[in-house]
């Protein structure tokens, strides 16, 4: 049980390990990163076999959770942590062979990301949350154009203004309930932060958080690095590290913040978020703005669907995440020979079908057609939405169905775009998609296609997986129990 | 005459310091003010988090062995405030290291321009007309010029 700690440790180690390796060995230093995520990626489903569902805790050097760090899994952080490992394996740079960095930056993030899944303390997933902007502004700048710098510049910026909100609210938090335990601060919240000042803390959390986010007002660095930077590098931030943010979100607002005007704050930002982002798509001109900006509307709707009070607000919501968690990087890698302006794509598609029946199969689950599997997340949320009786809630519900209009607007307009005769006067399209590329995408649109095969088996399990995740009390017990002592 | 607690002026300090930081990093044009201004912001965040377990009639948290127990600051915090310090510091540089790249690629420090220089260069690898600032309108604006631009 106790490996899981190395899902950590392991990509860490390898990450110094790599730029000194490389030097010896080149090939070496290639294989060394793939191999490690492949053998953590094992491990996870070692222990996943082994736990049987059941919760547990790891109490980090012995020290017992009060006063020393635990690692609480669950089935929603063993998810979690499965799928960074997955991703960044999928996502690897493969084709920089002269860059040892990248690698060291990509495991670094993986990293962190699977620690800041397993953590259970306020101030440790404070730290694993920065050493993931770390790596990600290293990653942003990897293609080492200028606007790449400038891009990461301002990322960094923003980024850091974010992290002081976070320490600020983990300062309140502190200040009121003199412990940073989650399992602990679950018991004294009800009590404690339960007030204004409880509040503001949430508020600068999720200001902070949200920068990784793309939450609303904090977002305005996603289509400048996501235009600058690497496919794979947009893929791995668009779809992994802001599914990380929301996973700490939602934790907190499980286990700390339980009022009513904590998820309204959240709803209300996840509106704004999901219209502005989904108009300012419909008006971008080039496919990686489109996508960036599709992203922040997307991540709008999932914090929308978080803020539904209860197991089904984390039912949809996950069901959202892992959505998008599929589809975006698959869009991101496709769009790699596709950069460039939206009308100098006319007849790509019909100079390479198979790209551009991929990216047709998932324009169509990103709206949400009735058998893909987008179809039965956005049903979720809103079956979710219609049985709150606030009025908030059906104005969300309004919102959404209007984005989806928005999204469905732009992306069948590029699909059309794509599979038009190009005429003589457009200039010649790069088409040729690299093996590589096109491989990942299959293989993500395949996880897409089994997902809707094995529909019924994969939403019980889900809704298992948002039961378990939303039980407070459960958490509690299991930091605390005896089985945490081994 | 109501006597204002030493405690008091610092909570306000740290919370000071964090708005004066934000202030700076929106309203400030140079990059280099950014960074500091980021850094001011960290530094009252991290007073603010010492002040979360201070206490003013407690003695430093050391064992030191023999003698009566004495109430003790809670050291959580300040071992807190050391990491995020060092974090804050490898930020600082990595930010003043992207700064020298972005120096190097578009020479100005000017955050506006740079932004401007930017766009033009993604649209232009893009192929895609430039984005249309929304402050500027086509016709000009009908203000004077704003002084002091590119401090």
């Amino acid at each position: 049980m106790n490996t899981i700690a190395l899902t950590v440790v392991l990509p860490l180690l390898a990450a110094f390990v790599v730029p000194v390796l490389s030097r010896v060995s080149p090939l070496l230093g290639r294989l060394l990163g793939p191999l490690t995520l492949a053998y953590t990626i094992l491990l996870t489903l070692q222990v996943w076999l082994g736990m049987e569902g059941k919760p547990f805790s790891i109490a980090l050097g012995g020290f017992q959770p009060p006063l020393g760090i635990n690692f609480y899994v669950d089935r929603l952080s063993l998810l979690f942590t499965f799928l960074t490992l997955v991703t960044s394996l999928l996502l690897w740079p493969w084709r920089n062979e002269t860059e040892p960095r990248q690698y060291a930056l990509t495991l670094l993030l993986a990293a962190s990301a699977c620690g800041l899944a397993l953590s259970g303390d306020l101030f440790n997933i404070y730290v694993f949350y920065e050493l993931i902007s770390v790596a990600s502004f290293g990653l942003a700048a990897a293609t080492r154009s200028g606007a790449a710098f400038a891009a990461s510049l301002r990322y960094l910026i923003l980024s850091g203004l974010g992290s002081v909100l976070v320490l600020c609210g983990i300062a309140i938090v502190y200040l009121q309930t003199g412990t940073l335990n989650l399992a602990q601060l679950s018991q004294l919240a009800p009590e404690t932060l339960n007030t204004p000042l409880g509040m503001s803390a949430f508020a600068l959390i999720l200001l902070g958080i949200g920068v990784k986010g793309e939450l609303f007002p904090v977002n305005s660095w996603v289509p400048e690095v996501y235009a600058a930077a690497s496919s794979r590098v947009s893929g791995l931030l668009a779809g992994l590290v802001s599914k990380l943010a929301v996973l700490v979100i939602v934790r907190l607002l499980v286990l700390l913040f339980q009022q009513e005007s904590a998820l309204q704050l959240m709803l209300i930002l996840g509106l704004l978020g999901a219209i502005s982002g989904e108009l300012a798509a419909w008006r971008a001109k080039d496919m990686n703005r489109m996508l960036a900006f599709s992203s922040i509307g997307q991540l709008g709707v999932i914090f929308i669907a978080f803020s539904i009070p209860g197991e089904t607000g984390l039912f949809a919501g996950l069901a959202l995440s892992l959505h998008h968690l599929l589809v975006k990087p698959a869009l991101f890698l496709l769009a790699e020979r596709w950069r460039g302006s939206l009308a100098g794509l006319r007849g790509a598609g019909l100079a390479s079908p198979v790209a551009g029946g991929l990216f047709v199969l998932l324009a169509l689950s990103l709206v949400g057609m009735p058998p893909l599997p987008g179809f039965w997340a956005k049903f979720l949320l809103f079956t979710g939405l219609a049985a709150q009786q606030s009025v908030v809630y059906q104005v969300a519900l309004g919102v959404v169905l209007l984005s989806i209009v928005i999204e469905a607007n732009y992306l069948f307009r590029v699909v059309m775009n794509l599979f038009q005769p190009a005429g003589d006067s457009s200039v010649a399209v790069t088409t040729d998609h690299s093996w590589l590329n096109l491989g990942t995408t299959f293989l993500l649109s395949a996880l897409l296609i089994a997902g809707m095969l094995f529909m019924g088996p994969l939403g019980t399990w889900l809704e298992g997986v948002a039961i378990q995740a939303a039980d407070p009390v459960l958490y509690f017990d299991t930091v605390f129990s005896v089985s945490a002592i081994h | 005459m109501m006597p204002i607690e030493i405690g008091t002026v610092l909570y306000a300090g740290a919370i000071g310091l964090v708005v004066i930081g934000i202030a700076g990093i929106v309203l400030s044009h140079h990059l280099f003010r950014i960074i500091l201004a980021l850094v001011i912001a960290e530094a009252g965040a991290n007073l603010l988090l010492v002040l979360s377990g201070f206490r003013w009639e407690a003695i430093a948290p050391i064992i030191t062995g023999g003698g009566a127990a004495q109430t003790m600051v809670d050291p959580v915090p300040q071992a807190m405030v050391l990491t995020s310090i060092v974090i804050g510091v490898g930020v600082q540089a990595l930010a003043l290291s992207l700064t020298l790249r972005a120096y190097g690629a578009y020479k100005t420090l000017d955050i506006r321009e740079l932004q401007r220089r930017m766009s033009a260069d993604l649209a232009g690898e893009a192929g895609t007309p430039l984005p249309q600032s929304l402050e500027e309108p086509v016709g000009g604006r009908p203000l004077p010029a704003a002084e002091g631009d590119g401090r």
